[in-house]
């Protein structure tokens, strides 16, 4: 990427911000009759002016401009519309506390996410089926960057994007955690206050906001990298051209951008409280925010079902002459048992939040107790789907290390078909454990110890991968490039994850570490060992194959060894002023509890760890060109992708390939796992 | 009863299985008005939902082998088929969750609705999958104007279940809703269902609203195979016919089961 279109990028962000400043501040006032500087509706414009512009300067007007402008169009007309149709119908007032109301609000952005989807071009070919008219099987890219900007329906394009665009959210939401850790660095309120005013929020309420933000997008964010990983991955490790549905794909991926552009809007548009669950009744009385967010949520998660389905239905129909279930890679396996959950149990987060929605535009009571309604079973639709997610987050993570940790050790994978099975094991078993979440939030009192036993159940599968990881690390030539630092930082840290969860599962113990730092704690270990390693792992493992470039070696050890001590510091920290009483969710606490120093060294910690991430994208973005070449089989893998040139033909194998053994069996004399058919013919 | 390929047996198996699915949907009425027993209509949906998954949507080619090129028409369907029947897994989570909803908001009791008027509307989607299973046996056996036809008479009948859902159940035109309420022997007078006017009508307004959406979006799909299969686009490839018809089948599933639990199970509440 030359410098000059990102020069002009940030010039048309400039303008385009300030005209949409200007505009919002004067919609405001018109109708508020006062100028409010830092109010939600400049803010807004602002924000949707200049996310679009930046893109224009880059890249023109086509891909993902054209369905940025399409979205902020489509998000006015449809806003307008409903004003216009409430202003004829009568309905006071006309005009909302955000310049719109909030049917308007909720109407436009939905016809905002339409738009998009019809402007960014993924709808092209669809239509033109619908018509009759039949399209090429493939599309050409563009070469260079320029194809990471629009429609692709190449599955490592699309890999790529999604990885680039969970990196992306993954910064906004680290920053949005490094804003209100700095707050909490000491006790009182330092510059979040009171009297501070921001996006018609204060202080403590932009807290909340930023705290409820930074789960979420880091949420989506963990989405889309499994996502990105496992669209990049899956397709060449079961020797398919692409994926099954590459249309469908690049939908799944596209859908996901204007969901991110809500959940911005969602912080200047008063932002929410509640934090990332979005529980009845606070959820219901919310500011409009709350509204952008549940349809974000929404939105991201039909990328997340078609991604699934699209999943299994490539290693179902996809898959070379040779892979039988028992020969898949492990991370396929892993790919699978995430799927399974994200297509079923996605619906559920979308239903319980879309109730809410309707129950705040239409009045209809589901969790109004006093319409006799329950908010109760809004937590057990809710959970439904959350607690899986987690299993979502961490399988492909799990898949990761299994997957890489023959490579680094030279050894076959011990006990593949258990590795395998715990895979789908913990995906059934996850199903059935959400209860655990809500021991006190008054449901019956019977279903309590059944959900703790089905959550200590978790414990066997995950425990049959540890013992295997143990197994094959035992006496293998042990190689230490940085895949395989994080590959062994993420065992570590997972099983510091695993160790402190069934505590919480106990009921008795649960009732005093619910809502504390403990948990806090334990699920940044859980995430961190189950995704965010294996996520960096997965990176810096198959970037040659993607660039035909490595990413530097040193640079990556700095990463690892500067990221993995501050994150134990600030996990560590996290659960001991969880036990000793820390709640979580808070803007400020007592000075007298004496938290002050080891909140201090968590915000250290935090920082610091924000600066080993900075190094990763650094590094990350200077050696897409200018790293060491490597277009061979780097790592001396045996699977089949590390043996054709990197970076790969638009549709991975120019001669296909014949599974001939087992895929693991390193370090065994004479032992193949594939065979390409021109290799063979040679031979004969 | 197996599945069988000849061309005029499969014509008479859909009329036998529609008259199965009269019979049962009867039946289900005179369970509810005389002695409600809800085990009962339970049994009797899931006979129903079974007999449309095996004979209306033909869940068995799931398990059909396709061996040999995977760029064959046949491979692709066998792949498209399999992607559709995701989805509808999926979605029946959406339809899942709505009946964990409804089953924990109003328990043993329903909202208040005629339910003569739940029987006919119940009826003409029924009639409606009848002749969508006619048109696309027509399609395989090669006879295009009788495809045409009977998706012709699908879209209209499934129109009619929209409109009588959205305008008299919903009571968005009251005059027009009162006249046919009328009509079905509702007493006049009666207060109509709100979506803010309690958990009965939230929860009937979001069942039946979620439905109608999907029949919504089948029309729109029977309506551009219906087009397209006027050109002749579906003579040889007719995956998207069978994709259409399937849909649509799913669509009439969902109602077995959301009729008897808005319509017929428990006892009636304002």
């Amino acid at each position: 990427m030359n410098n000059n279109p990102l020069r002009k990028a940030f010039l048309f962000l400039v303008v385009a911000g300030a005209v949409g400043y200007g505009l919002g501040l004067g919609l405001d006032f018109l109708v508020a009759g006062n100028l409010n500087f830092s109010g939600s509706v400049a803010s807004a414009f602002t924000l949707l002016f200049s996310f679009t512009a930046f893109f224009y300067g880059l890249y023109g007007y086509r891909g993902i401009t054209r369905g940025l402008v399409w979205q902020v169009e489509g998000t006015l007309i449809g806003a307008f519309l409903i004003t216009g149709i409430r202003a004829a119908m009568g309905a006071t007032p006309i005009f909302g506390a955000f310049f719109f109301s909030e049917p308007a609000w909720v109407f436009g952005a939905l016809s905002g996410v339409l738009s998009f989807i019809f402007g960014v071009g993924i709808m092209d070919d669809w239509i033109k089926w619908a018509r009759g008219i039949d399209t090429p099987k493939y599309h050409e890219d563009e070469p260079g960057w320029e194809k990471y900007f629009s429609v692709s329906l190449d599955h490592k394009v699309i890999g790529i994007q999604y990885t680039v665009t969970a990196l992306f959210l993954i910064a906004i939401g680290g920053t949005f955690a490094l804003i209100f850790r700095t707050e909490l660095a000491a006790s009182q309120l330092q510059f979040l206050t009171t009297t501070f005013r921001l996006f018609n929020q204060t202080g403590p309420q932009l807290y909340n906001t930023l705290m409820s933000l930074h789960g979420i997008l880091m949420i989506i964010s963990i989405l889309l990298g499994v996502s990105g990983i496992i669209n990049y991955a899956v397709p060449f490790l079961v020797g398919a051209h692409d994926m099954a549905f590459p249309r469908m794909n690049a939908f799944a991926y596209w859908v996901a951008v204007p969901a991110s552009v809500l959940m911005l809007m969602s912080l200047v548009l008063g932002g929410f409280d509640t934090g990332w669950t979005g529980y009845p009744p606070l959820s219901s009385r919310a500011p409009v925010g709350m509204q952008m967010f549940f349809l974000g949520v929404f939105t991201a998660g039909w990328s997340s079902i078609l991604g699934a389905l699209n999943v299994i239905a490539t290693v179902l129909r996809m898959r070379a002459k040779g892979m039988t279930a028992m020969r898949l890679p492990i991370f396929v396996w892993a790919g699978i048992a995430t799927s399974i959950i994200a297509l079923t149990a996605t619906q559920l987060i979308g239903l319980s939040f879309q109730l809410v929605m309707f129950q705040r535009l239409f009045g209809m009571g589901f969790f109004d107790a006093t319409k006799g309604g329950n908010p109760v079973l809004f937590q057990h639709l809710f959970w439904f789907y959350s607690h899986p997610a987690v299993y979502v987050f961490v399988l492909p993570g799990l898949g990761i290390i299994s997957e890489l940790l023959p490579v680094f050790v030279r050894k076959p994978l011990f006990g593949y078909r258990w590795i395998a099975m715990s895979s789908l094991g913990i995906a059934l078993v996850g199903f059935v454990v959400w209860a655990h979440h809500m021991f006190t939030s008054g449901m019956n009192e019977y279903l309590r110890v059944p959900f703790m036993y089905s959550t200590m159940l978790v414990a066997v599968p995950t425990g049959v991968k540890f013992f295997s990881w143990v197994a094959t690390l035992w006496g293998g030539k042990i190689e230490l490039p940085t895949p395989m630092l994080f590959v062994l930082g993420a065992i570590f840290i997972f099983l510091l994850g695993g160790i402190t969860g069934p505590p919480n599962a106990m009921v008795a113990v649960d009732l005093h570490l619910h809502d504390t730092y403990w948990v806090v704690g334990h699920f940044h270990d859980t995430i961190f060992g189950g995704f965010v390693y294996p996520f960096f792992a997965a990176i810096y493992f198959w970037f040659p194959k993607a660039t035909g470039r490595r990413m530097s070696e040193l640079w990556g050890k700095v990463h690892f060894w500067l990221m993995t001590p501050s994150f134990l510091v600030l996990t560590f920290g996290m659960m001991f002023i969880g036990l000793r009483g820390m709640r979580r969710r808070i803007a400020d606490y007592d000075v007298a509890l004496g938290f002050d120093t080891t909140h201090l060294i968590l915000t250290i910690a935090g920082y610091l760890i924000a600066l080993s991430v900075l190094i990763f994208f650094i590094n990350f973005f200077y050696s897409i060109k200018n790293g060491e070449k490597a277009e061979g089989n780097v790592w001396n893998s045996r699977s089949p992708e590390w043996l054709v040139p990197s970076p790969m033909h638009p549709h991975n194998y120019p001669v296909p390939f014949e599974v001939v053994g087992e895929p693991y069996d390193y370090g065994l004399p004479g032992s193949k796992y594939v065979e390409f058919a021109a290799v063979k013919g040679k031979k004969h | 009863m197996t599945h069988t390929h000849e061309k005029s047996s499969m014509l008479s198996q859909g009329v036998l299985i529609f008259i199965y699915l009269t019979v049962l949907t009867g039946l289900e009425f005179f369970v509810a008005i005389t002695f409600n027993s809800v085990p009962l209509l339970v049994v009797m949906a899931l006979v129903k939902a079974a007999l449309v998954l095996y004979y209306y949507m033909h869940i068995y080619q799931l398990n059909a082998e396709h061996e040999g090129d995977h760029d064959s028409y046949e491979y692709k369907a066998g792949t498209n088929r399999i992607g559709l029947w995701l989805f509808l897994v999926s979605d029946s989570f959406v339809f899942g969750g709505l009946m964990v909803m409804r089953l924990n908001l109003l328990g043993m009791t329903r909202p208040h609705l005629n339910q003569n008027l739940g029987l006919f509307v119940t009826a003409v989607l029924l009639i409606s999958s009848f002749f969508m299973n006619r048109g696309e046996t027509q399609l395989r056996n090669g006879n295009r104007k009788g495809f045409l036809q009977n998706t012709m008479i699908t879209i209209i009948l499934g129109l009619f279940f929209l409109l009588g859902v959205v305008i008299v159940e919903w009571h968005t035109i009251a005059p027009i809703a009162e006249a046919i309420l009328h009509l079905f022997g509702e007493p006049a007078g009666v207060e109509p269902l709100k979506p803010s006017s309690g958990v009965a009508g939230a929860a009937f307004f979001m069942m039946t609203g979620m439905h109608a959406f999907h029949v919504l979006t089948g029309l729109i799909f029977l309506a551009i195979v219906w087009v397209n299969g006027k050109r002749g686009l579906y003579d040889e490839k007719q995956y998207p016919v069978e994709a259409a018809a399937v849909y649509w089948h799913f669509v009439d599933v969902v109602w077995i089961f959301f009729y008897p639990a808005l319509y017929l199970i428990g006892t009636a509440i304002g």
